[in-house]
């Protein structure tokens, strides 16, 4: 056998997905069974940090060379993702304060490390940066799996330039790993949760929030049979988990400032000590009530120790919390949307283990919104490896594709396809439009061409029905909740403290109501039997045509009928 | 509903209206059910035509 022979013919594809972060990175594969696993790292870390620290011409990776941030800060690379395919006027270098400074270099970012045995400082741009990042990446899940690993899906964000995907795609094919394809992050997220066995495919709305490090992202996505259409997207560089170890580090700073008179934040060491320490005291203030923050030798030889519980974190922090509220909430409304539209929210990236951030998204969506994290929904995947996992599924589904075929089905003459602006349904119940109960069997913004196929009770008594298919607009209903009788005060006390109350009382009511619109066709099914069903099937056609037709469920035949197209209008897509 | 006395259309059916205009969106390339779209799209088949295959 020579096999040698054949791998130079036809190479094997070994393809995993990565998601590639500012903070930290994960890889996944797909496993036999089809289930996505993250793999972990030679250090078992499946969360790997995005850092590379050299001491003496050595390379350390991932968790080592973070903690090289105290000691070798400046030849420590950190937060590089961002700055790929930039140039140097347009970053912010404020995260890489810390660590080795970016710099400019030629037309791209670059920074000056020792990285050699040698005492020279090298120039090394952030491409050949993340060139050996991801190699370091690729080999931990080549030694896992024990395969070369030669290509991957990696995840991006969604406001990526083409320069950066480019430049991505360059730094990975010289890290010998091929990029099949590059996928969103948000994307990513959602997939990961719908290619579970026990998903059920449902037309939703989705509001993934990917809470980061030194960057948040969110996006509103609207899915289809199985389809995600974007609808809007936000990013925030203000509000993330940097903001919340700040929290911390000014708690701890100030505790010690008070017992031994110098300020740690002063001391770039001491600083970064404390910093490395409050991160994880903030992983573990999420998985427990109660959390220590301990630093040897913190500043001036002085030891530090103390603890925190999640409350008291919770109260200090409560300023950045409500920030990310008011994220989501900006983007479902940059979405045209209402709080009631959304369906699930995803709640995805580190910061996202955080229980008080899903609490305070519980409060603000109405109870039917499915919030998936893991203090809310017991089965919620880990919200960290979100992104890797969904790049491992789309990379099991693309990697026997030849090139070709991944260009030219990611192109836009196939994905850029019209959506409905409003749902189609059908009026049940009552015989008058306006009174007529409204089914939505095609909600809006689903991307055509489409199917769906709905059944409907018809009158009792059976006989002649009329199936009458109308454009439905959904609108929020606001009633003002009556207040309550005079719970024992008298109703002359006009305290401030009593119409502060009045307010609260005075509750609006808001829910979701359907108007209806345009009646597209009206059909006859005659003769149902009594209790009998009429199924109704729509279908809409690339061109905006509209297929219906009509039966009586289990009955042969039906009423079939076609509509005129409509009109497509160009808009811009989110 | 009921149907109306007096009701009558073409084969039973009666087109009233059309679609209101439709929004050009991107669809995200990513799950097997956009790659069954993609298929779909490229060879020009239709739903039918595709579950037959």
């Amino acid at each position: 056998m020579s096999s040698q022979e054949e791998g130079e013919t036809s190479p094997e594809i070994t393809a995993i997905g990565i998601s590639f972060g500012n903070s930290n990175s994960s890889i996944a594969y797909t496993s036999g069974e089809g289930k996505a696993e993250v793999i972990a790292n030679e250090e078992g870390d499946r969360q790997i940090p995005s850092v590379l620290s050299y001491i003496e011409g050595e390379e350390y990776h991932g968790t080592q060379a973070k903690s090289q941030l105290v000691r070798n800060s400046k030849n420590t690379v950190a937060y590089f993702r961002d700055y790929l395919g930039k140039d140097f006027d347009s970053i912010d270098p404020t995260p890489c304060h810390a660590s080795a400074h970016p710099q400019k270099h030629e037309s791209t970012v670059a920074f000056s490390i020792q990285d050699k045995e040698s005492e020279a400082q090298n120039i090394v741009t952030v491409s050949e940066i993340t060139t050996r990042h991801l190699r370091r990446l690729a080999s931990s899940a080549s030694d896992f799996l024990g395969k070369k690993v030669n290509a991957a899906v990696i995840t991006v964000p969604t406001n990526v330039t083409e320069e950066q995907r480019e430049a991505l795609s360059k730094a990975a094919k010289a890290a010998g790993v091929d990029v099949l394809q590059m996928i969103s992050e948000p994307t990513a997220a959602v997939l990961a949760y719908d290619a579970r066995p026990e998903a059920k495919l449902k037309d939703k709305i989705i509001v993934v929030a990917d809470l980061g490090g030194t960057r948040s992202d969110i996006a509103v996505i609207a899915s289809r049979g199985g389809i995600y259409s974007i609808l809007s997207t936000s990013h925030d560089y203000e509000t993330a988990g940097a903001q919340l170890d700040q929290v911390l580090v000014d708690h701890f700073a100030k505790e010690f400032t008070k017992k031994n008179k110098t300020d740690p934040r002063q001391n770039d060491r001491s600083l970064a000590k404390l910093k490395l320490e409050a991160e994880a005291t903030k992983k573990a203030l999420s998985l427990g009530g109660n959390a220590s923050c301990s630093v040897e030798s913190l500043a001036d030889g002085i030891d530090f120790s103390s603890t925190i519980n999640r409350t008291r974190y919770e109260l200090l922090a409560g300023k950045v919390f409500g920030a990310f509220t008011r994220l989501i909430e900006e983007a479902v409304r940059k979405a045209d949307l209402d709080i009631l539209d959304v369906d699930e929210v995803i709640l995805s990236g580190g910061t996202s283990h955080t229980p008080k951030i899903s609490q305070n998204l519980q409060r603000l969506f109405p109870p039917t919104t499915r919030i998936l994290s893991p203090s809310t929904l017991p089965t919620a995947i880990d919200p960290s490896s979100l992104s890797a996992r969904g790049a491992a599924i789309q990379a099991s589904l693309v990697q026997e594709f030849e090139k070709d075929d991944i260009e030219q089905s990611t192109h836009p003459m196939v994905t850029v396809t019209p959506h409905l602006r409003n749902a189609i349904g059908v009026m049940v119940v009552s015989e008058d439009v306006k009174k007529g109960l409204f089914t939505a069997l095609v909600e809006k913004e689903t991307a055509v061409p489409c199917r769906r196929r709905g059944v409907f009770a018809v009158p009792r008594e059976g006989g002649d029905v009329m199936v009458k298919v109308c454009e439905g607009l959904r609108d929020i209903k606001v009633s003002k909740k009556e207040k309550p009788k005079a719970n024992g005060k008298p109703a002359s006390d006009d305290s401030d403290l009593d119409s502060d109350d009045d307010e609260d009382e005075e509750e609006e009511m808001r829910e979701k109501v359907w108007n209806v619109g345009s009646v597209l066709a009206e059909a006859a099914v005659k003769e149902v039997k009594k209790g009998g069903k009429v199924e109704v099937t729509i279908r809409v056609e690339a061109d905006l045509g509209v297929h219906i037709e009509a039966r009586e469920a289990g009955g042969k035949g039906g009423v079939r009928g076609i509509l005129g197209t409509a009109r497509v209008v160009e808009n811009g897509s989110a | 509903p009921v149907l109306p006395q007096g009701w009558a259309g073409e084969k039973d059916f009666k087109s009233i209206g059309q679609l209101s205009s439709a929004t050009q969106r991107n669809i995200e390339p990513v799950g097997p059910h956009f790659l069954a779209h993609a298929r779909r799209k490229r060879h020009q088949r239709t739903f039918s035509e595709d579950d037959r295959i």
